[in-house]
């Protein structure tokens, strides 16, 4: 089996014996390397998260997007090397000032209720992604602050204009979640399309047919698709009868429908089980790095003792990531040197080895930040003021890959150069009004995304109001100019510049300090073939087939 | 409760079984409709005193809702209004029977708790016949006799009760699913995936309910009617099922009732480690992201749930316990 990207060979060792998986012991089932595609068939997908809203022009979730790309289609397709294809539209025009963006449609393309797919469907869907009774909670960012409208110039060729560049657009347009919806079905089911199953209807080489809550969901073949990408790599209907989504949040169940062969393909493998999977013959484990932001650390720069710049580098050169990062992943994972990853485009690679783990350093910084004096548990003391940082931990369901542990090892690395880190526990509701209000030092996340425009998001003072997601609270004139910069250029080499400045700044200026690239570990059995994964890391069904 | 039973006028007719049950269950769907209603309320105050901003904690983390999106949900839910006209507004819909929209997920109250409802149930229904069986076999058996056999049940009852349910679902995973096949590994899909949920779920409550049985039994068995019985010619185990079980099951029933209430809040565990759909995972969700009225739907759905089995429970009394009719 190929995969189109980033498909990496696991090297690691992992140390922990995991009794789930020791127990399986070898099965039959030797793989035939069929190169042929076999229509028909089914095909069963165990996924870690179950969306709570189906409808991709309103869900900001990662799952959402993955399951309804086989339902919606996209104007374009974009390749693994950030390139954009025909699809939905045969070909494009962007004006030159990159307000302006014209797309000729293919023709003959039907949703599955018979609705005919013209430039009325595509500005029916914009039009309802920016309605605020949508209440789309990412869709229509996509769309950027600054989208004017959708202007159906004939029924083949449809114009959105934007009122400032936007080079991202095309990216954006190539996402599940400015993916077509029937008009049909949004103006039948407005606000209903959450809920999934036959309301969710598209152009896609996959109908939803039903959706039991907490089980699964199941897609079936759409017979008269034939307008699939230039990036796939055969025309026509999918190989594939019948695709199942199983939701299973427990990773030792999910893991193990695998061995039973319950299920063919399983996400979000923990690093603790990488090496027992590895260890079964019918199984093959790949491992993808996800672009956009990585596990970041981001310093609020607006609240003391961080507002301190040689704090915030003290604390930066103050933590042993790549350690860190090592034990707690069993080495599976890869520290991170960029507040992206390096699979993102406009990553700058310049940066790998250029802020090593420097605690001599990090007392220096202190020491000139005055925080000479030491309390009774060896902290630094300034004024008789402890050098105390709070950094709040998320409620337990929201922590994702033993980040909590990874957070201790972090703890005590910065309590060796005197830094006091606290993390209390909150309720949802107080960690999201203490974050949005910049109430917290440090804040951690991770942002998925083929587009290196999450800088904007990350460091943009725009982004620091209310939905924002700029968690340094800085406004920095250099960087707003930057990450503006890279949104009105489509020139691949100015945008590499533009935001290989915003990488180097960002660290610079010590408001972030990037950990770990984030990984999509994906266990597959041998029978499936063809399985690609999209640009986000998503799991491409149009292409696949089983061999048994 | 069994004395409350007794106090019933027309449970004073003598012999009058199915007139007691029937003022009892009349009374008790009246007390119903009160408890539902305070525990609506309950409801409704304890989650405005969980701190946070309503919407932000519906967007959740990664979002990138603009403010003008973030009002529009502000005044679709009413947020914006004052805790006293979102309260009467709640009941004003309760009334007309309308449970209302869930916040988070998008779709009528009703809608979902009846998809989630029927997985539970049986989950419950059938983790609650594999606690009654395994209990009343192990009990009987060996209560009072045969001492090692005894010893050993009574182990396997305090291991049962002191195991997490996580992680003696994993382990029967392991064990049936992994290694031997015999069952799926997850999902609600036909009988055979019903059966490790149900042991999982069933086997601590079979614990609790061996071991009150088999000490009921035993002083039952110390009473003087055991050597009458046998005098007259009944077998060993005739006395033990037919005389001293009668005297065991009060108490037995009792806490059946209070332990079905725990299986559907232990159901949450089992159904994430199965894969299952229902109500319990519906709970944690709703709880967590503060969907209001979801879980004003869901604590009236176990308050009912809880008056049912009280009701259930008394009624059971009566029919066990001739002295109870007869006041």
């Amino acid at each position: 089996m190929r995969l189109s990207r980033h498909v990496r060979p696991l090297t690691a060792a992992a140390t922990a014996a995991v009794f789930v998986l020791t127990a399986c012991g070898a099965q039959g089932g030797t793989a035939t390397s069929s190169s042929t595609p076999v229509a028909g068939g089914s095909l069963t997908y165990a996924a870690n998260t179950e969306p709570t809203c189906f409808d991709a022009h309103i869900s900001t979730q990662d799952i959402t997007g993955e399951i309804d790309r086989n339902v919606v289609d996209s104007l374009v397709s974009e390749d693994s090397d950030g390139a954009f294809h025909p699809w939905l539209a045969t070909s494009w025009d962007v004006s030159a000032d990159l307000k302006s963006y014209t797309f000729h449609l293919r023709t003959g393309v039907t949703f599955t209720d018979g609705t005919v797919f013209d430039a009325a469907a595509v500005k029916a869907n914009f039009d309802s992604i920016v309605d605020p009774a949508t209440k789309s909670q990412y869709a229509a960012s996509l769309l950027g602050p600054d989208y004017s409208g959708t202007k159906v110039v004939d029924a083949g060729t449809v114009q959105v204009t934007f009122s400032q560049p936007f080079a991202p657009f095309l990216q954006a347009a190539g996402t599940a979640y400015l993916g077509f919806y029937s008009p049909k079905a949004l103006a039948a089911s407005k606000n209903n399309l959450c809920a999934g199953g036959k309301a969710s209807v598209g152009t896609g080489p996959f109908v939803f047919t039903s959706y039991t809550k907490g089980q699964s969901a199941v897609f079936t073949k759409n017979p008269d698709y034939n307008w699939g990408p230039a990036t796939a790599k055969h025309t026509g209907a999918a190989y594939l009868d019948q695709v199942t989504f199983r939701f299973l949040p427990d990773s030792s169940t999910r893991v193990g429908t695998l061995s039973s062969g319950e299920s063919d393909v399983v996400r979000a493998v923990p690093a603790a089980q990488v090496k027992g999977l590895k260890a079964q013959s019918n199984v093959e484990v790949q491992t993808l790095s996800q672009p956009g932001g990585v596990y970041n650390l981001w310093l609020n720069t607006t609240v003391a003792p961080l507002n301190d710049q040689r704090v915030r580098e003290a604390v930066q050169r103050g933590i042993d990531v790549t350690t860190d990062v090592n034990s707690v992943y069993f080495g599976v994972y890869q520290r991170a040197w960029s507040p992206i990853s390096p699979t993102t485009p406009s990553y700058d690679a310049s940066l790998v080895g250029s802020w090593p783990y420097d605690p001599t350093l990090s007392g220096t910084l202190l020491d000139q930040a005055g925080w000479t004096g030491r309390d009774a548990d060896g902290y630094r003391t300034k004024d008789g003021k402890t050098l105390s940082i709070e950094w709040p931990l998320l409620p337990a369901e929201y922590v994702t890959d033993q980040r909590d542990t990874l957070g201790q090892a972090i703890q005590a690395d910065l309590k060796k150069i005197g830094v006091k880190i606290t993390r209390p526990q909150y309720d949802i509701g107080t960690y999201l009004t203490k974050a949005y209000g910049g109430q917290e030092g440090i804040l951690d996340s991770s942002w998925s995304r083929d587009e290196p425009d999450v800088l904007w998001l990350f460091y943009n003072s725009a982004s620091i109001s209310a939905g924002g997601q700029n968690a340094t609270f800085l406004k920095d004139p250099e960087l707003d100019k930057l990450t503006n910069a890279g949104r009105a250029t489509l020139d691949t080499a100015t945008r590499d510049q533009d935001y290989a400045q915003v990488q180097q700044r960002v660290i610079d200026l010590a408001t972030t300090v990037p950990i770990y690239n984030p990984l999509t570990v994906v266990g597959v059995s041998k029978s499936v073939q063809g399985l690609t994964f999209d640009p986000n890391d998503w799991a491409l069904f149009y292409g696949a087939w089983v061999s048994r | 409760m069994a004395t409350a039973m007794r106090a019933a006028p027309a449970a004073l007719r003598p012999g009058g079984r199915s007139a007691a049950v029937a003022a009892g269950a009349g009374r008790r769907l009246a007390a119903a409709v009160a408890v539902m209603l305070g525990a609506a309320t309950v409801a409704f105050a304890a989650l405005q005193l969980v701190p946070g901003n309503p919407v932000q904690i519906l967007l959740g983390m990664n979002t990138t809702a603009s403010p003008a999106v973030q009002a529009r949900i502000r005044a679709q839910y009413g947020f914006d209004r004052p805790v006293a006209i979102q309260y009467l507004r709640y009941l004003d819909n309760l009334v007309h029977g309308d449970l209302g929209q869930s916040y988070q997920l998008q779709r009528p109250v009703s809608q979902l708790i009846s998809t989630q409802l029927g997985p539970t149930l049986q989950l419950v229904g059938a983790a609650l016949l594999v606690a009654v069986v395994l209990a009343v076999v192990s009990a009987v058996a060996t209560a009072g006799r045969w001492p090692v056999l005894r010893a050993v049940a009574t182990f396997f009852e305090l291991v049962a009760v002191s195991s997490p349910s996580y992680w003696v679902g994993i382990v029967l995973l392991t064990v049936f699913s992994f290694t031997f096949h015999l069952f799926p590994v997850a999902g609600a899909q036909n009988l055979a995936s019903l059966v490790l949920p149900a042991v999982t779920l069933g086997l601590p409550v079979a614990g609790v309910l061996g071991q009150v049985l088999r000490e009921g039994l035993e002083a039952a068995l110390d009473q003087p009617f055991v050597p009458t019985a046998r005098a007259r010619g009944v077998s060993q185990t005739g006395v033990r099922l037919r005389h001293a079980f009668r005297h065991a099951a009060v108490p037995l029933v009792t806490l059946t009732g209070w332990l079905t209430g725990s299986l559907l809040g232990g159901a949450v565990l089992v159904e994430n480690v199965f894969g299952r759909p229902g109500i319990g995972s519906l709970t944690l969700q709703a709880v967590t992201n503060k969907d209001m009225p979801l879980v004003i739907g869901l604590v009236l759905l176990s308050a009912f749930a809880f008056v049912l089995l009280s009701t259930v429970v008394d009624l059971l009394y009566l029919v066990i316990d001739p002295r109870l009719r007869t006041g």
